[in-house]
């Protein structure tokens, strides 16, 4: 077990540094440091007081708290086991591999077991509180306290409506003149009973480990989106960061990189190049670069390169350079010095609410991901159900409030609700698969594609799946392992269905659904023990 | 889609999952073919690629015994045979008792494992806790332990037999779904399917959860009764349990995979039938936790990371139905197998194919056949150790 790194100084609880602290990958002992930086990625996993798997990026950490990194022998900086990385450049085939002599299967099962998983078993060294859940009956819950979610609670309490507000992020402030719950994750939404008073129960897990239990007539979902990850060779290297990474975990006075490549064109990548000036050293985008990125990177004066492929990260423990190539095939690769990859190029919603209730679905093209089939004020084909802000396809902070406002509305009106229909099926392949298109074409490389971080998943498995006529994305899911992570599948699948796409010759929507399985996040087995019993009455 | 190629085959089989596979590699073995297999939705969709992974020679009656004993020795060569590793692990299994009449429920298991020559021992908490160390035996009376059980990865075991299959001439029809079973004269000449008429003479139910439906549409009432099961998986950790764990009194039933997921379940109360989809409850999610935090209590920490569902394909007596159905010629029987299809499958579908082919099995017939329930005066002897 490796002590991370000493805690910040200053004011607060004290915090490992997330700039600094490094762990290892489960299969692989691939080098890692913290990529999302809000939550997801398996990247910041330490175990703290006895219990694994504890996100460091969300945490706060007490004085005295033991903290270490596991799955790494010394440590996490200098890990002997990553001897299984250089062994397998190919990867360990644990599906058609270790098969003979027959003599030596209890070896080989000894070993690929015990290569499974990051924490081990908790010790906790005090006693885990079995708090029973928090029970909450409302009329309306809202799903995220973000712009649209803020601005449609406003207007249903201004018209008097019951309403709570639940909202990930700890510290945010309450919403005025309701019952805001913050540090609550929605984790699972069944589809309603009607039968009920109140038809929809939904299931949160908050900070410290214990349930919510909402009973709601309606629910709004408000849950904002994520920056999407991206394959490339490296693309799970300490220095790959998404946006909301570097945003989170990087302070602009002290960020942990000097020169950071910014991936993508538009508004996002902007953001990021305002907050980190002098630190953009390129920008790179899949296709064009919108006129105020360019005018920005010109008053920066960095290299701007759009239509360009992000083939791999280069380096040791980290990035030392990007290699990239022009789109429109046969290009030469060229090389940029960079300590930093910054994933700004494309936000996803966080749609998985809606799947859970049985929402009718709809692929959206142009931002490479599902959402609900929605009418004009947010309604989902679930009666009772809402989608709010990005969701619902917003893609700006006015956007947000103006979906807020009008869902507000159309909550308030109780109005009629989309039928859910067989959405056309979309033949054509548009601008996110012809990315991919021809990155396999081009190759990506030297190095691993590690397609799924979370399991050490690589890139090379699922094409291997393709290859062998194995079609869609559950079977691929299946056959891989890809998706089964921490993460619920949120930094891999969408660029799964994208690549299969490619590769099966066939559109999205035929590839398939990004199924949800609750929950949406790691939700302990103490706090839904908590939950109330089914067969007492409801409050 | 893959529509079949083909518009007459010597067998069609009803359903794509392990059973359906095995049966159409025993018989492509045999050299048997043409041979179809219609599924509805994607390969291991449906409980085969849903349950839990247990491979149990633990039973109340020797015939079962005698038939997983001869199907661990093939989940044990799988891998050789068929080029994928299911990763069979015998960590054993360990069956809790909590009563006095679940201690003699164990005795008699206990009975016929060892009357067919297994090693299965009754043994005392202290001595159950030591081939698990991590579990909090408190209330425990007694336990039964075979070190031969074990757990295996089902995923590789559906997509080597399929490959096999497809290797051998076999045709797999994905996305196609049955309509219709087709008869003249009283017997089956085919089927009618999404993807149009197919012609053969005897038709294969191995519809799992759905074979009931099955049935019906070829005319026969048939008792199998489809019941939901619920299961979750939490996140990987390092090795620390090797034994599948079965307590009776609840019917929970975990182990820890080869990926180092806790994965398990419990029965909870379902209205039967397939009409529900495959969701989860709150319900279930609350007394699974409650449950597996009161016998692993160092588990309440760690996150569920997914949970689902899937169908059991039940008999009233708890055992299978394999055999061709005496009111209509040509179809067969390859189903009720409740929530070890999986398990069973290199073994059961061996005699399914045997059925197929009209030759005899070594399946006692008031037992396994699907004739017995016609039969008033049947025995009532019945396999009751249904969880896990």
């Amino acid at each position: 077990m490796d002590p991370v790194p000493a805690p910040r100084p200053g004011g607060g609880s004290p915090v490992p540094d997330l700039r600094a602290l490094r762990t290892r990958s489960t299969r692989y002992h691939r080098p890692r440091a913290p990529f999302c930086g809000v939550g997801y990625c398996t990247n910041c996993l330490v175990r703290v007081n006895g219990v694994p798997n504890v996100r460091a990026c969300r945490t706060e950490f007490a004085p005295g708290d033991a903290v270490s990194v596991e799955n790494a022998w010394p440590s996490a900086r200098f890990d002997l086991l990553a001897a299984f990385d250089l062994l397998f450049p190919k990867g360990i085939d644990t599906l058609r591999g270790f098969r003979r002599p027959a003599f030596a299967r209890g070896l080989y099962q000894t070993v690929v077991r015990r290569l499974a998983g990051t924490g081990s078993l908790p010790t906790p060294s005090r006693p885990v509180p079995m708090a029973p859940a928090r029970s909450v009956a409302t009329d309306v819950v809202i799903v995220g306290a973000g712009a649209a979610g803020r601005t449609c609670a406003s207007a249903l309490i201004a018209a008097g409506v019951t309403a709570v507000v639940l909202e990930r992020e700890p510290g945010v402030p309450a919403v005025e003149g309701c019952e805001t719950l913050v540090g609550t994750t929605a984790v699972f939404l069944p589809p309603p009973d009607l039968a009920r008073p109140h038809p929809f129960q939904l299931i949160a897990s908050a900070l410290g480990g214990t349930a919510v239990d909402v009973r709601a007539r309606r629910v709004v979902v408000a849950t904002g989106g994520y920056d999407a990850g991206l394959w490339f060779a490296g693309s799970d290297r300490p220095g790959v960061l998404t946006a909301e990474g570097a945003e989170r975990m990087h302070p602009v006075n002290a960020p942990g990189f000097r020169h950071a490549v910014v991936f993508g064109g538009g508004p996002r990548a902007l953001e990021i190049l305002d907050r980190f000036p002098e630190q953009a050293e390129a920008v790179v985008a899949p296709g064009a670069i919108d006129p105020d990125v360019s005018r920005r990177g010109s008053e920066l004066d960095i290299p701007l390169y759009p239509r360009t492929l992000l083939l791999s990260a280069i380096g040791r423990g980290g990035v030392r350079k990007v290699r990239l190539a022009r789109r429109g095939g046969n290009s030469p690769t060229f090389d940029v010095a960079a300590d930093a990859v910054i994933l700004a190029h494309r936000r996803l919603p966080h749609a998985q609410l809606f799947f859970q209730a049985g929402a009718a679905m709809t692929w959206h093209p142009e931002v490479g991901a599902y959402g609900p089939v929605l009418g004009a004020g947010g309604e989902t084909t679930v009666p009772g159900l809402y989608a709010v802000g990005e969701p619902a396809g917003a893609r700006d902070r006015d956007g947000a409030h103006r979906s807020g406002a009008t869902t507000g509305t159309a909550v308030l009106a109780n109005g009629s609700w989309p039928t859910p229909s067989t959405p056309p099926v979309d033949a054509a392949h548009h601008e996110l698969e012809g990315y991919y298109q021809e990155l396999l074409t081009a190759g990506p490389g030297p190095g691993k594609v590690v397609a799924c971080p979370c399991e050490d998943v690589l890139l090379g498995e699922l094409l291997e799946a393709t290859e062998r006529g194995y079609r869609g994305i559950e079977v691929a899911k299946r056959y891989t392992g890809l998706g089964t992570g921490l993460c619920q599948g949120r930094y891999c699948l969408p660029e799964a269905l994208l690549v299969l796409a490619v590769r099966e010759h066939r559109p999205v929507q035929e590839v398939g659904y990004i199924t949800q399985r609750p929950p949406v996040v790691p939700t302990s087995l103490g706090a839904l023990a908590g939950l109330p019993d089914p067969g007492a009455p409801s409050p | 889609m893959t529509a079949p190629e083909r518009r007459s085959y010597r067998t069609a089989i009803i359903g794509g999952g392990i059973v359906g596979l095995f049966t159409a590699y025993h018989l492509l073995r045999a050299g048997a073919g043409p041979v179809l297999v219609l599924e509805r939705g994607f390969l291991s969709s449906g409980a085969s690629g849903r349950n839990g992974g247990g491979v149990r020679q633990q039973w109340e009656t020797r015939p079962t015994v005698r038939l997983m004993r001869e199907a661990v020795g093939a989940w044990k060569r799988f891998g050789a045979e068929f080029g994928t590793n299911v990763w069979f692990r015998q960590g054993g299994y360990l069956f809790l008792a909590n009563t006095a009449a679940e201690v003699e429920r164990l005795r008699q298991v206990t009975e016929s494992v060892r009357a067919e020559g297994l090693n299965g021992r009754l043994l005392d908490p202290a001595s159950a806790g030591r081939h698990a160390p991590a579990l909090s035996l408190d209330g425990v009376l007694a336990a039964t332990f075979l070190e031969t059980d074990g757990t295996l990865y089902p995923f590789p075991g559906v997509w080597g037999v399929y490959e096999a299959v497809r290797a051998l001439g076999g045709e797999v029809a994905l996305g196609v779904a049955v309509t219709g079973i087709r008869t003249e004269g009283g017997r089956v000449v085919g089927v009618s399917t999404t993807a149009g008429p197919v012609d053969a003479p005897v038709v294969v139910n191995a519809a799992g959860g759905w074979s009931a439906d099955v049935s019906r549409l070829a005319g026969l009432e048939v008792p199998n009764v489809a019941s939901r099961h619920e299961i979750l998986a939490t996140e990987p950790l390092k090795p620390f349990l090797d034994p599948m764990v079965i307590r009776l009194s609840d019917g929970l039933y975990f182990s820890q995979t080869m990926r180092g997921e806790v994965v398990g379940g419990l029965s909870i109360p379902h209205p039967p039938g397939t009409r529900a989809g495959v969701p989860t409850s709150p319900a279930f999610l609350r007394a699974m936790a409650r449950s597996l935090v009161a016998i692993v209590p160092a588990l309440a920490p760690v996150g569920v990371l997914r949970a689902w569902s899937g169908y059991y394909d039940d008999t009233p007596d708890g055992f299978p139905v394999i055999g061709e159905d005496p009111r209509l010629p040509g179809f067969v029987h390859a189903n009720g197998f409740g929530g070890h299809g999986f398990m069973l499958s290199p073994v059961s579908s061996k005699r399914v194919a045997q059925a197929v082919l009209g030759e005899r099995t070594d399946l006692d017939p008031a037992l396994f056949s699907p004739g017995r329930f016609l039969d008033p005066n049947r025995p009532t002897r019945a396999e009751g150790l249904q969880p896990g």
